[in-house]
């Protein structure tokens, strides 16, 4: 009996906890957005801006996930398969986006790639933009977004060891077939996963982008940046209608998560 | 000879795994490295697969000089402690792998894979994962992994260490007789004598980064050449003051014995033949072993392990009874010699 209360008090606990910081507020994005009406949503959210900022999201979304993947898939196999050196500084080094604030981020690549920065006559030269243009954002959103794959990897090829490599190596497989083989089948739900946390990531990033996107309209302006904008001129229910976009990949993200997780789940049984 | 070591050194750090290894093997053999862990049995499989390379010395398999080759191009099928098996794949996949990796055609590949199926006796679990197998099976799947692509060579790492210990038994005699059918020289690393004794035509025992002793199991259970070899193989005991033991005189030189419980008959002191050779024994304790009783004897201080058949009369905790030490092995620091009871007439030996 006792051990019943307890039981549902910490269930009310947290799920009081959630819907108050979490559902509360996302429900109020859709309804303040939908409160002028579907017209004024529709408005928002096909206005020229908004959409350039959309497509310039996915852009920078699909080059980082695609950049991060690969060097995620290549770090997590070195780190797990070979030993080296100054494997625990690599590691620790994997997580430096976690643990540095995303402006530092966006800043460092002004100081590398800015007017100010040592890169910048070498840019100059051969007629490259990359701060205050989309190559900038694309970097900080990697910068940003590279732990993800990685991190999900590294502890799954640990555990699986490098034993099956040996065992293929040494029947004559070369890299490419014992990666396919041998390793993918073993990380791949791992791959998936680390990929859409790093996806959902890499949508909604503001602090590093918006660093070095310097916001232009329509040019440098993601969807994160873009909502900023609207707020800051008082377009509330705009920015709302923008945000509900946002929301709606995150819940969509949500799910595939789950559904991942779920097969991950079955297969290890 | 078909496989050869000559010289082979080999460190990891600071520590020797191998020390001016040196040794042949007759094609057809199956050949088991015995030594207590560390002793470098592993480095010195490991240096003839070609998964480490040694800092001197050469390897020759059929002939042919293997050093720098790359694993994959020895000809050796080899088996993992562990099985390393395939785990995303079925059975068949797991067998066929390195046909595939070596472009066989896919008729050749299936009557291959049937044919070892086949001789493993796992028919109808083709399409088994490793994880849906028993320990014993996994086994036997990565022997047949192994002698897919037809190698010259099989070499096996603790191929029982993973295995129940009733299994195991079964799985020995199993693996030497396929291992005679099939025809493969075999060379395969434990740490259990009582497997290298079982399952070996020669058995190389390794001892810190050396070798101790070559030969076949029961010259070396009946001349060990070195202490080592002697405390090694057989259950040993080790004895300081062997010269209170009837028959038996302390030598210059050897300061301790090994003896095993075989060496020892026990019998009522109202049924002695031979006194002069024998002495007295308290026995402190009596352990049914399923098959015979182990009795804890106290020599005038000197604590032994006897065996004793179920047939035999029954003796009861603390009687005293009579002891004859039939032989004895002396050994120093690095010489190991055979001594008999001199009380004791040669005709007069039972067969133990």
């Amino acid at each position: 009996m006792k051990e019943n209360i307890i039981k549902w008090l910490l269930i009310l606990i947290g799920a009081a906890f959630l819907g108050i910081m979490l559902l509360l507020p996302l429900a109020a994005v859709l309804v303040y957005s939908l409160r002028q009406g579907f017209e004024v949503f529709f408005l928002a959210v096909t206005d020229d801006y908004t959409v350039k900022a959309l497509k310039l999201t996915l852009f920078t979304t699909v080059i980082s996930v695609a950049v991060n993947t690969l060097f995620g898939v290549f770090a997590a196999w070195g780190i797990s398969k070979f030993q080296f050196r100054g494997k625990q500084a690599l590691t620790t080094l994997i997580d430096i986006p976690f643990s540095i604030s995303p402006i530092i981020a966006g800043l460092v690549f002004i100081l590398v790639f800015g007017r100010i920065g040592w890169a910048y006559p070498l840019l100059e030269a051969w007629d490259i933009k990359i701060v205050f243009a989309v190559p900038g954002i694309v970097l900080a959103t990697i910068f940003v977004t590279f732990p993800f794959v990685a991190r999900e990897l590294i502890p799954l090829m640990q555990a699986q060891g490098s034993d099956e490599e040996e065992a293929a190596a040494l029947m004559g497989a070369k890299g490419l077939r014992i990666f396919r083989k041998v390793t993918f089948p073993h990380i791949k739900w791992g791959l998936l996963y680390g990929i859409i946390l790093c996806t959902a990531r890499a949508l909604g990033e503001f602090g590093a982008v918006s660093v070095v996107s310097g916001h232009l309209r329509g040019k440098t302006n993601t969807l994160p940046l873009h909502v900023e904008i609207l707020f800051n001129e008082f377009k509330l229910t705009a920015a709302f209608a923008v945000s509900s976009i946002l929301v709606l990949i995150a819940v969509l993200i949500l799910i595939l998560r789950n559904i991942v997780e779920y097969r991950v789940k079955r297969e290890e049984r | 000879m078909y496989v050869q070591l000559k010289n082979i050194n080999k460190k990891f750090g600071s520590y020797q795994a191998a020390e001016n290894i040196s040794f042949s093997i007759e094609k057809g053999k199956l050949i088991g490295l015995l030594g207590p862990s560390g002793s470098g049995k592993t480095t010195i499989l490991r240096m003839i697969a070609g998964l480490e390379e040694p800092d001197s010395g050469d390897i020759y398999i059929d002939g042919q000089c293997v050093n720098g080759l790359p694993a994959s191009k020895r000809g050796i099928g080899f088996v993992f402690q562990n099985y390393a098996l395939f785990r995303y794949m079925t059975v068949f996949d797991n067998i066929a792998f390195g046909l595939e990796v070596q472009k066989k055609d896919k008729e050749y590949t299936k009557q291959r894979v049937n044919e070892l199926i086949e001789l493993i006796g796992l028919k109808g679990l083709e399409n088994r994962r490793p994880h849906q197998l028993s320990g014993g099976q996994k086994q036997r799947v990565a022997f047949a992994r192994a002698l897919a692509p037809n190698p010259h060579l099989l070499l096996l790492d603790e191929p029982f260490a993973a295995i129940d210990a009733k299994v195991r038994k079964e799985l020995r005699t199993w693996l030497r007789e396929t291992i005679n059918k099939v025809g493969i020289t075999s060379i395969f690393v434990t740490h259990d004598q009582e497997e290298a004794v079982e399952v070996a035509d020669e058995i190389i025992i390794t001892n810190t980064g050396h070798i101790e002793q070559i030969g076949s199991p029961v010259e070396i259970y009946k001349n060990p050449a070195t202490p080592f070899a002697a405390r090694f193989i057989g259950e040993s005991m080790i004895v300081e003051d062997y010269g209170r033991f009837s028959g038996f005189e302390l030598e210059e030189g050897y300061e301790k014995a090994v003896l095993r419980p075989e060496f020892i008959k026990v019998t009522r002191t109202d049924k002695e033949v031979y006194p002069h050779a024998s002495q007295r024994a308290i026995i402190e304790d009596s352990l049914f072993r399923g098959n015979m009783l182990e009795l804890r004897l106290n020599v005038s201080g000197i604590k032994l392990v006897a065996y004793r058949s179920l047939e035999d009369d029954f003796l009861a905790v603390g009687e005293e009874v009579s002891v004859l030490i039939y032989r004895l092995y002396l050994y120093n620091d690095t010489q190991v010699r055979l001594a008999e009871n001199k009380s004791f007439q040669a005709s007069d030996i039972f067969t133990i």
